[in-house]
């Protein structure tokens, strides 16, 4: 029996709801322009940048898989938290990649990778990153709605209605007011969800205690829910897949680059990285910890082989009254900044990368803003559809992060060979491309047939994510040295870099 | 408790501590940048029409 309460709790949620649609709308008189839409007109400063880029980062699907890997793994299935910190951090504090970029005055990446490997480059990029970017996406809503149905009770029916109201909410205001609504309801949202994951894990701690957690994960995995070392399912390539993937999404994945671009400097998009680097140790380890504590209070058979929804029904009997109205309007905060954030940054490459040879002659900002209100709408309705019918795979992690790395492997490559390779080119970046994308997504096709899913199992997807990465950069190698005629002469996105660049 | 234990233990109290600080911090803080994005948002705008008008 769920603790949700229509009155106290129904209220609590109204209320965030209300106060996030109205902060939405308000902003879209400010959107004038492309520019606005899509990056705030370049006027993002350090403290909103990092309730954005935390809001973002984290939603109900971040919850559930980081829960899930504290219920499945223990405290060693927080590691790739850790791993996402340090790469952030370290990226934040020497400029790597992201300084270039930020000074190259881009609105999204491939438009960069057009000045070093030309035109076909940048829409073959923009293709893959909205294609790894939706499949990755493509699980939120469903994700989302089962937490909700758990925790408030809901009948299951209401899982349908529910993510569409929810999806349809997100669109409203993304749709007006663009980059711009997208920031200031991010900083609601940052609040509401903090305020309710702060309490929410006060609460555990107080009345399961962490003696009762430990012991829970010594109990069922032993050093090994201490150690990713020593797990059998995790290990080095665990670890070292975890590296990989976490370095190339701060360094690629488009809603977080998306607030370097939106900054209003390469500095403050440096200081946004490093004051939010510590944010994704907690995004990992406290839902984690909700999830141990699932662990250490439900039976087995009451949780059965979908470890995923432990986590909320642990939440569901454990939260009372009045904190469960915080929880959820938390949860609905954290979603929809992320929904709302994806929509946004997935259509502004679809608009300035795939569309770009469409727009040989410069469109009017109207019509400019009216294209990237009708894509937002139609990937609001590709989510529905996909999250409607696409079966929630059993290790959610393990599913984003192999169609994450559909584009991550050869982005990553292409961004650090763009900015520091003199030799890079068109050829090495089309081989990084390919590469890239194949193994992940043969992966998941070998995965889907009954007569390969062992084969596709045997390898695993951390081993098939560290061949993609290897492969990806071995390709722009190959590739580039391959190309004749070539000359190593300084490009135009290392001199705007060595300038300092358009700020 | 062995080391995994105190690491673990030390970084979730990190993780409580720090992110109840830095909530209230970014909180502050970002309501005066949502103010100076606007503030310079709607300068620009003025700034663009006052153009447009002179042309």
């Amino acid at each position: 029996m769920t603790h949700f309460s229509w009155l106290v709790d129904g209220s609590i949620v109204g209320v965030y709801l209300l106060a996030t649609m109205v902060a939405g709308i308000m902003v879209r008189k400010y959107v004038g322009k492309v520019e606005h839409f899509l990056i705030a007109g370049r006027e993002m400063n350090v403290y909103l940048g990092i309730a954005s880029l935390a809001a973002t980062e984290f939603g109900i699907v971040t919850c559930m898989y980081t829960a899930q890997n504290g219920y499945d793994f223990g405290f060693a299935g927080a590691t790739p938290g850790i791993l996402n910190a340090l790469a952030m951090f370290f990226i934040g504090w020497t400029g790597f990649c992201i300084k270039p970029l930020r000074n190259a005055g881009v609105m999204t990446i491939p438009e960069l990778f057009q000045k070093r490997y030309g035109a076909r480059i940048r829409g073959a990029s923009g293709v893959v990153i909205v294609l790894g970017g939706l499949l990755n996406m493509g699980v939120f809503l469903r994700m989302g709605g089962e937490f909700l149905v758990i925790v408030c009770g809901f009948d299951v029916k209401y899982l349908e209605v529910t993510m569409t109201a929810l999806l349809l909410a997100v669109a409203i205001y993304t749709i007006l007011g663009g980059m711009l609504s997208v920031l200031v309801t991010d900083f609601l949202q940052f609040v509401v969800m903090s305020l309710g994951l702060i309490l929410v894990t006060i609460l555990i701690l107080m009345n399961i205690g962490w003696e009762r957690l430990s012991e829970a994960v010594t109990l069922h995995y032993g050093a090994a829910g201490y150690n990713p070392f020593l797990n059998k399912k995790l290990g080095w390539e665990y670890v070292l897949f975890n590296l990989l993937l976490n370095s190339a999404a701060v360094l690629t994945w488009q809603t977080t680059i998306a607030r370097v671009l939106a900054a209003k400097s390469a500095k403050t998009g440096q200081r946004v990285y490093t004051g939010t680097a510590f944010f994704f140790v907690c995004r990992f380890l406290i839902p984690g910890i909700w999830g141990i504590a699932a662990l250490a209070t439900l039976a087995p058979e009451v949780v059965g082989t979908e470890t995923i929804r432990a986590m909320p029904m642990f939440l569901s009997t454990m939260v009372p009254v009045g904190l469960m109205g915080i929880l959820v309007a938390a949860m609905l905060a954290a979603d929809m900044s992320t929904d709302s954030s994806y929509m946004l940054t997935w259509g502004s490459v679809i608009y300035n990368d795939i569309m770009a040879p469409f727009r040989k002659t410069a469109w009017s900002e109207k019509k400019g803003l009216l294209w990237n209100r009708a894509i937002i709408a139609l990937i609001g309705i590709f989510l529905l559809f996909y999250g409607l019918w696409y079966p929630l795979p059993k290790n959610l992690w393990d599913y984003l992060t192999v169609t994450g790395t559909i584009y991550l492997a050869s982005m990553s490559v292409l961004l650090i060979a763009c900015c520091y390779w003199k030799r890079a080119n068109n050829w090495g970046a089309a081989g990084a491309i390919i590469f890239g994308a194949v193994i992940p997504v043969a992966y998941l096709v070998l995965q889907q047939i009954p007569a390969t899913r062992d084969l596709a199992n045997a390898v695993g997807p951390h081993r098939s994510g560290i061949a993609a990465f290897a492969i990806a950069a071995a390709a722009m190698m190959i590739g580039s040295l391959l190309k004749p005629g070539h000359t190593d002469t300084q490009t135009e996105v290392e001199r705007q870099a060595m300038a300092g660049g358009a700020q | 408790m062995t080391s995994g234990h105190w690491f673990w233990w030390g970084l979730t109290a990190a993780c409580v501590v720090w992110y109840s600080t830095i909530t209230v911090y970014v909180a502050i803080r970002g309501v005066m940048d949502i103010k100076d994005m606007l503030k310079r948002l709607d300068e620009k705008k003025a700034e663009s029409e006052t153009r447009a008008g002179s042309e």
